[in-house]
């Protein structure tokens, strides 16, 4: 079974995206900020990160980047959630090296055929 | 009383002559000593009249010490001759009498020479009054210039004070006034150190002057004696002298800094010797004169605070909106999840009304989305924020995906949505996500007002300036020229009432007008493809007939040369409108040099290699570096004042004809409200 890791501050949207991702058949494991959620990635060895942008702590931003730039963590795949869909945000989120981002509020449509691009399920 | 000296020698006539003067009046001295004590009594007793008798010794060089100093200039010497002697000093003295001497004649010669005397003093007094004044009036017409060049409050107040010190030479100043923040300050410049009880004394008499100036319910600002700060400015710090509270006893001039109502404070000056009515003249005519850059000052002070405060809230509004935006995505966010996910019964079998809701539920959702996303990109079309991302496109692609994506909403609504392409359509210059959001805006208001069984026809094909009839363009800012593409979308709706054509592309045009609002929305989507559309140097106009439906028509430029750089100009100067200096990178294939150099419009052989462009808003040119090597061009800004400078330089040099052709060949465009700050 494929593990991911969904780090977001608001409760809500990791619940409903868990209970959506456990339907389909994956293990989800969460992580409610970007302290706690950083420590998970490097621990728990999730198959893909689904990372909120705007958290306390640390942002979903930093995050991607210290991830991305460690040699051992840098091929798990990272989807960014962003609230502002700005393309400031998006290039920033192509410079920390995230694989993918989907913009608030979303499809799960749209999550899940991000997922399924990155681990051929 | 007249005073007189005299430096007799033993002639017996000289026995009586000073009995004579005292009884007639005078008050006498009779020299005593050598010629230094001689020098030395007249200096002290400041004679009106010497009377010397031409025997005694070193007589010619007493005279010509005596005249040598300036104070004694008008002093008269009245010299004894013996009759018929010839002295060759003579011509030194103001006045003769010879022995033997007649006391009437002696008085009536030493009478007039007072006369004489009197005048010259008088004289001398009104020259040096005069010679002040004039020096008054010099320092007055220095100070009104030096008034005219600052709007910095504090530094009105240092000129006047300085003015003041020139013409009246004060012992102490003590100016009260008000600060930009309204807080009381108290200025103190003396010649000596004051004493503490002299400063504090000094300060409460501002301040009593200040409160005397008005009654009781008008003073403009109320404060105490602890609220006023003390600025202290002491001009021989080194001297020993002191100024005690005796100095408050010196003589004072005061007057109020006012223009009109504009009251800002009060100033007073004290000095030893007393002033005189020049002086007052004077002390009025700077306060008058400091007062009006004054107000200056204080009107410009607000305009800037205002200004600021204007600046602030526009980037708070459109920050508000962005945040907003932001906190209004974050909850739709599970709400849209969990709906998705009873109604997809994951979380357990629902009945088909139950089903039928949440289908609404999330319908409604997706609205909502719309909408903040069409208030977002309003709010970064008006902040320069939207950033285009320019490429040679076809568009033929993007039409045939569109009629594919409304196709399940038109079948739905039993609308017909039909796609013609008349002619082989060439790549334009534009940011392909933003035309296909125009498009899409254009089909869903045309779904939106078309009844069931309606028609929606999206036609595209090419068509020329001269063919568009400009009368139809609303408020565009471009003037058509060349060839274009041109895309309609027309419906069978419920049209557009005339009076409303012109209204249909402000800002929330919608809500106004109420006939439509069932229609729902918010009434931003044609006001972003508006911008978006003039962006992309295109334009948009309805035709429409009330109840037959409406046909709205876009045209976008072909992708010439100087079409793709006025694009990249105008998205440069809107995302940099703060810097004076931006650059355009262009493509080398473009051949864009060749191109202007072609129309004329481009000759590097004079003024250095610039080029000029008119701006529409009359007062703001751009003027161009081209940098050819690198690719770029160099933009900065020139105010109208400037560019005046450069057609005299340029009239100068004979290339007036050249810079006004350069002038007049971009026909268009810029928006004024971008450009402005440089």
């Amino acid at each position: 079974m494929k593990k991911i890791l969904i780090v977001d501050d608001e409760k809500d949207i990791v619940e409903t995206l868990s209970f959506m991702l456990k339907a389909k058949g994956f293990e989800c494991i969460c992580a409610y900020d970007g302290e706690i959620g950083l420590s998970m990635a490097k621990n728990e060895s999730p198959d893909l990160v689904i990372l909120d942008v705007m958290m306390p702590k640390i942002n979903g931003y930093k995050i991607c980047r210290l991830l991305k730039f460690d040699n051992k963590y840098k091929d798990i795949p990272i989807i960014m959630i962003t609230a502002r869909s700005q393309d400031e945000d998006k290039i920033i989120g192509e410079e920390t090296g995230a694989d993918e981002y989907i913009t608030k509020p979303f499809e799960f449509s749209e999550v899940l055929e991000k997922i399924n691009k990155y681990l051929n399920v | 009383m007249t005073k007189v000296y005299l430096l007799l020698g033993q002639a017996e006539d000289n026995i009586n002559i000073s009995q004579t003067l005292v009884n007639s009046g005078f008050e006498i001295m009779q020299a005593e000593g050598l010629v230094e004590d001689v020098l030395l009594q007249i200096n002290n007793f400041l004679p009106d009249l010497i009377v010397l008798d031409s025997n005694i010794d070193n007589c010619e060089f007493i005279i010509r010490q005596i005249k040598s100093v300036s104070q004694n200039q008008n002093m008269q010497i009245i010299l004894l001759l013996d009759k018929n002697s010839s002295c060759d000093f003579i011509g030194l003295a103001d006045g003769l009498i010879e022995y033997p001497l007649n006391q009437d004649v002696l008085l009536a010669v030493l009478n007039s020479h007072l006369k004489i005397k009197k005048s010259l003093d008088r004289l001398y007094e009104n020259n040096k009054e005069l010679s002040k004044s004039l020096y008054q009036l010099n320092v007055l017409y220095n100070t009104s210039s030096q008034f005219a060049g600052t709007l910095n409050t504090d530094k009105l107040y240092d000129i006047m004070i300085e003015a003041m010190e020139k013409t009246l030479s004060f012992d102490i100043s003590s100016v009260l006034v008000f600060s930009s923040s309204s807080k009381p300050v108290f200025n103190l410049n003396t010649m000596y150190m004051p004493s503490e009880n002299l400063v504090n004394a000094l300060k409460i008499r501002s301040l009593l002057n200040y409160k005397s100036m008005f009654s009781n319910f008008e003073i403009p600002r109320i404060f105490e004696y602890n609220d006023i700060e003390v600025f202290q400015k002491t001009k021989q710090m080194r001297s020993n002298q002191v100024f005690g509270l005796e100095s408050i006893s010196f003589d004072s001039l005061f007057a109020p800094i006012k223009v009109g109502d504009d009251f800002f404070g009060v100033v007073e000056l004290f000095r030893k010797i007393p002033f005189t009515q020049e002086d007052v003249t004077c002390f009025q005519a700077i306060t008058h004169q400091v007062a009006l850059p004054l107000r200056s000052a204080k009107l410009y002070e607000e305009i800037t605070i205002t200004n600021k405060k204007l600046e602030k809230l526009e980037k708070l509004k459109s920050e508000f909106v962005s945040i907003v935006s932001h906190e209004l995505r974050t909850p739709l966010t599970p709400i849209n999840n969990s709906l998705e996910i009873v109604l997809n019964e994951q979380a357990g079998a629902i009945s088909p009304e139950a089903k039928n809701f949440i289908s609404m539920a999330k319908r409604n959702i997706q609205r909502l989305s719309g909408i903040i996303e069409d208030l977002l990109d309003l709010s970064r079309i008006q902040t320069g924020k939207l950033d285009y991302k320019y490429k040679l496109v076809d568009i033929t692609p993007s039409l045939e995906l569109l009629q594919k994506t409304f196709l399940q909403v038109a079948i739905q609504k039993n609308i017909k949505i039909d796609l013609k392409i008349n002619d082989k359509l060439p790549e334009i210059y534009a940011d392909i996500r933003r035309i296909e959001q125009i498009f899409s805006n254009l089909v869903t208001n045309a779904l939106k007002f078309t009844q069931d069984g309606g028609t929606i026809s999206v036609e595209a094909g090419i068509t020329d300036a001269k063919d568009i009839d400009l009368n139809k363009l609303v408020m565009s800012k471009i003037v058509p020229s060349g060839k274009y593409v041109k895309i309609s979308v027309k419906d069978t709706g419920i049209g557009i009432k005339k009076d409303d054509i012109p209204k249909i592309f402000d800002k929330f045009s919608q809500i106004e007008s109420s006939l439509n609002r069932n229609k729902g929305g918010v009434g931003l989507g044609l006001t972003i493809t508006k911008q978006l559309i003039d962006s992309h140097l295109g334009a948009i106009w309805v035709e429409s007939e009330e109840k037959k439906g409406s046909c709205f028509n876009v045209i976008l430029p072909f992708a010439d040369e100087l079409k793709v750089f006025e694009m990249d100009l105008m998205h440069n100067l809107t995302n940099n409108p703060d810097t004076g200096i931006i650059k355009i990178n262009f493509d080398p294939k473009l051949n864009l040099i060749e191109k202007l150099k072609e129309n004329n419009l481009l000759n590097f052989s004079c003024l250095s290699r610039e080029v000029l462009f008119k701006n529409n808003g009359m007062n703001t040119y751009i003027v161009f570096i081209p940098k050819i090597s690198e690719g770029s061009f160099e933009a900065i800004f020139a105010t109208l004042s400037e560019y005046c400078q450069k057609i005299k330089e340029a009239e100068n040099l004979g290339e007036y004809d050249i810079m006004l052709k350069k002038l007049y060949c971009f026909n268009k465009i810029y928006d004024i409200g971008l450009v402005t700050k440089l």
